[in-house]
C-alpha cells in the first residue's frame, strides 16, 4: 500500500530562513528643477551602460540646455565594487554633483 | 541599485535605468538595502544594446520618467518608509502526505523543481548528528537576503536533497565557502546572481572523500551517486532558502546552467602523481576540504594523443574564454604528464604560455569592456597575446574514469588558492557516524 493510500503524514519544518529586519531609509530629497544642476551619470562596464547614459546626457542636454554633467564608470560588471576600489574618487565625484543618473546595462 | 542606494544615503536624488525584465531583481536589490521606494526606470532599452537607434529611442521614450524621478516630491511612504517586522517564519509549516508536502514546498518556490524528502523533526534530528554544532548555531548571514545560515536551516536542506548525516560537515563548510566568498566582483555576490549563470562547483579533497564515498572516478559529474547529487542539491536549496536567491528575481542567469542542479566532485589524489589540490592551498593531505568556483561552461575533449605533447596541445587548443578554470585530467593523462617531468605548475605555465590569439581577436573578444584578467591588448592586429593572463587563475585536478576524456570548468569565483577553499570540521562521534552510513552505496545486478 503507498503512504498516500495508507495516510501516511508529515509535519515539516520550514526551510525558509529566519531574517533580521533591514532598517528602512527614507529617499533623498528631489530637486525643484533640473535646470542649471549639474547632473552625475554612473555605469558599470557593462556594454550598454555608458551607451545608455551618452543618450540620456544628449537628451537631458537637448531639453535642459544649462544642466552640466559628470561620469563615473566603473571598471567591473558590479558597479558596488568600485566603492572599495576606488573610494575616495567615488566620494569626491558625488559631493560635486546635484543629482545622480545610474545605468547597468541589464 | 547598491549603488544608487549609497548615494541616495548621502542625500543625492538618484535614478536607475534598467530594462524591464530587470524590474524584480531591481526592487529586490532595492529591499535588501532598506531602500523600497529607490526610483528607477524600467526602460524599453535591450540588455547589453549596442544599436544606438534602439538606445535612443528606449532613453527618449523614458526621458519624462527620468526628469519626474528626480523632480516629483518624495510621498510620505518614499520619505520615511515604515517599519517591518522580523521575519520568523513558523518553525513548523505544514502537514500532509507526501504529495501534499511535495507540494507546498514547490508551491512556495522552496525546492529546485525535483521532488524532496520531507524535512520533519526526526529526519532534520537524524541530519544534525552530522555535527556536534547546536542547530541554532548562526553561521552567519547569507546574501542576498542575509537570510541567518543556522544548522537547523542547513540540516533541512541537506534533508530535502536527500543528504545523509555523513554529509551535514561538508554543507557546513560549503556554506561557510559562501559567507567568505571574496568580496566584490569575484566572489559569490557576484557570481550568485549574475545574468551568466554562474554554477556553484564543488571540489572535495581529503579523506573525508572516502568515509562519504565521493566519486572521483567513472562518471563522476553525472547522477548516481548520493554525496555528489546530494551535497551539490543542498548547495542550491541553502543559496535558495536560505540567502533567498530565486530564480528570475534574484537569480538573473539569462540561460541557467544544468550544474546548479549539482556538481561536486571529488579528486582522485590516490591516482595523482601530484600534490591535490587543498594540499596545493596550503592544507594538510590529512585535512579534508571544499573548494567553491563558479563555472558557467563545462566542455570536454579526447588528446590528440597520450604523451604530454598530444595531451597539452590538445587542452591549448580546446581552451575556452575565461577568468577562471578547472581543468580535470584523468589519472593516466596526469601520469603521462608526470613522466615527462610536468608537475601541476609546469602545466599551468604552459596552458597559459602557449594559449595565444591575435590582438584582433581579442579586441573583438573583449567586446568594447575594460580589460579583466587579459590585460592590455596591442595595437598590432596579428601580435599574438596570451588568453590567460595570470597562471594562477587555472586549476588542476585529477579525477575521472578509465577512459581519454579531458574536462575544462570555466567561468569565474575567487582567486584560486585563496578564499575558496574551506576545511571540513568532523564531529566527535565521526568514526560511528561513517561506519553507520558508509555502505549506503548502490549495488547493480549484473544482467
Amino acid at each position: 500500500m503507498s503512504a498516500e493510500k495508507s495516510g501516511a503524514s508529515y509535519e515539516v519544518l520550514s526551510p525558509w530562513s529566519e531574517a533580521d529586519p533591514i532598517p528602512l531609509k527614507g529617499l533623498a530629497p528631489r530637486l525643484a528643477d533640473l535646470a542649471g544642476k549639474k547632473i552625475g551619470l554612473l555605469c558599470n562596464n557593462k556594454r550598454a551602460a555608458s551607451l545608455i547614459l551618452s543618450a540620456a546626457e544628449r537628451i537631458l542636454k537637448k531639453r535642459y540646455p544649462s544642466i552640466k554633467t559628470g561620469w563615473f564608470k566603473a571598471n567591473t560588471f558590479s558597479v558596488s565594487a568600485l566603492e572599495a576600489d576606488r573610494r575616495g574618487e567615488f566620494e569626491d565625484w558625488i559631493k560635486g554633483l546635484d543629482a545622480i543618473v545610474a545605468a547597468v546595462g541589464d | 541599485m547598491y549603488d544608487a542606494a549609497s548615494i541616495e544615503e548621502r542625500h543625492k536624488p538618484t535614478v536607475t535605468l534598467v530594462n524591464r525584465g530587470f524590474a524584480n531583481d531591481t526592487e529586490s536589490a532595492a529591499r535588501s538595502q532598506g531602500l523600497p521606494g529607490l526610483r528607477y526606470i524600467p526602460a524599453a532599452v535591450p540588455c547589453e544594446a549596442s544599436i544606438m537607434a534602439d538606445i535612443e529611442a528606449g532613453v527618449d521614450g523614458a526621458l519624462d520618467d527620468i526628469i519626474g524621478a528626480l523632480t516629483r516630491p518624495l510621498t510620505p511612504e518614499e520619505k520615511s518608509p515604515g517599519g517591518r517586522e522580523p521575519e520568523k517564519p513558523a518553525r513548523v509549516i505544514f502537514k500532509g502526505s507526501l504529495r501534499e508536502v511535495n507540494r507546498f514546498l514547490y508551491q512556495r518556490g522552496w525546492t529546485d523543481g525535483l521532488p524532496i524528502i520531507p524535512p520533519t523533526e526526526e529526519a532534520v534530528a537524524e541530519m544534525l548528528t552530522g555535527t556536534d554544532l547546536p542547530p541554532d548555531h548562526l553561521l552567519g548571514k547569507l546574501q542576498s537576503r542575509m537570510g541567518k545560515a543556522t544548522i537547523e536551516k542547513i540540516a533541512i536542506a541537506g534533508v530535502m536533497a536527500g543528504c545523509l548525516p555523513t554529509h551535514m560537515p561538508v554543507l557546513i563548510a560549503g556554506t561557510i565557502d559562501l559567507l567568505e566568498s571574496e568580496p566584490g566582483f569575484t566572489g559569490y555576490t557576484t557570481f550568485g546572481f549574475s545574468t551568466g549563470s554562474w554554477a556553484p562547483f564543488w571540489i572535495i579533497n581529503g579523506p573525508i572523500r572516502h568515509q562519504i564515498n565521493v566519486n572521483s572516478s567513472s562518471g563522476a559529474l553525472s547522477p548516481g551517486n548520493i554525496a555528489n547529487a546530494a551535497i551539490g542539491r543542498a548547495m542550491g536549496l541553502i543559496v535558495k532558502n536560505i540567502g533567498g536567491v530565486r530564480q528570475g528575481i534574484e537569480d538573473m542567469g539569462v540561460m541557467g546552467n544544468p550544474m546548479k542542479y549539482t556538481s561536486v566532485i571529488a579528486e582522485n589524489e590516490e591516482e595523482s602523481p601530484w600534490e591535490p589540490l587543498h594540499v596545493e592551498y596550503g592544507f594538510k593531505k590529512e585535512d579534508s576540504t571544499v573548494t567553491l568556483s563558479f563555472p558557467q561552461t563545462y566542455l570536454q575533449h579526447w588528446p590528440y594523443s597520450a604523451d604530454a605533447q598530444g595531451v597539452l596541445r590538445a587542452v591549448v587548443d580546446n581552451t575556452p574564454r575565461g577568468m577562471r578554470r578547472t581543468i580535470i585530467f584523468t589519472p593516466p593523462h596526469a601520469n603521462n604528464l608526470a613522466r615527462e617531468g610536468f608537475g601541476k605548475e609546469d602545466v599551468k605555465k604552459y596552458i597559459a604560455e602557449n594559449k595565444l590569439v591575435p590582438a584582433s581577436i581579442m579586441r573583438r573578444m573583449q567586446m568594447g569592456r575594460p580589460p579583466l584578467d587579459y590585460g592590455s591588448i596591442p595595437e598590432k592586429d596579428d601580435e599574438l597575446v596570451p588568453m590567460i593572463k595570470d597562471r594562477r587563475f587555472i586549476r588542476v585536478i585529477v579525477g575521472g574514469g578509465p577512459g581519454a576524456f579531458i574536462a575544462h570548468c570555466v567561468g569565474g569565483g575567487a582567486t584560486p588558492g585563496q578564499k575558496e577553499t574551506q576545511q571540513i570540521e568532523l564531529p566527535k562521534s565521526w568514526d560511528r557516524l561513517v561506519a553507520r552510513y558508509k555502505n549506503v552505496v548502490p549495488t547493480y545486478a549484473k544482467y
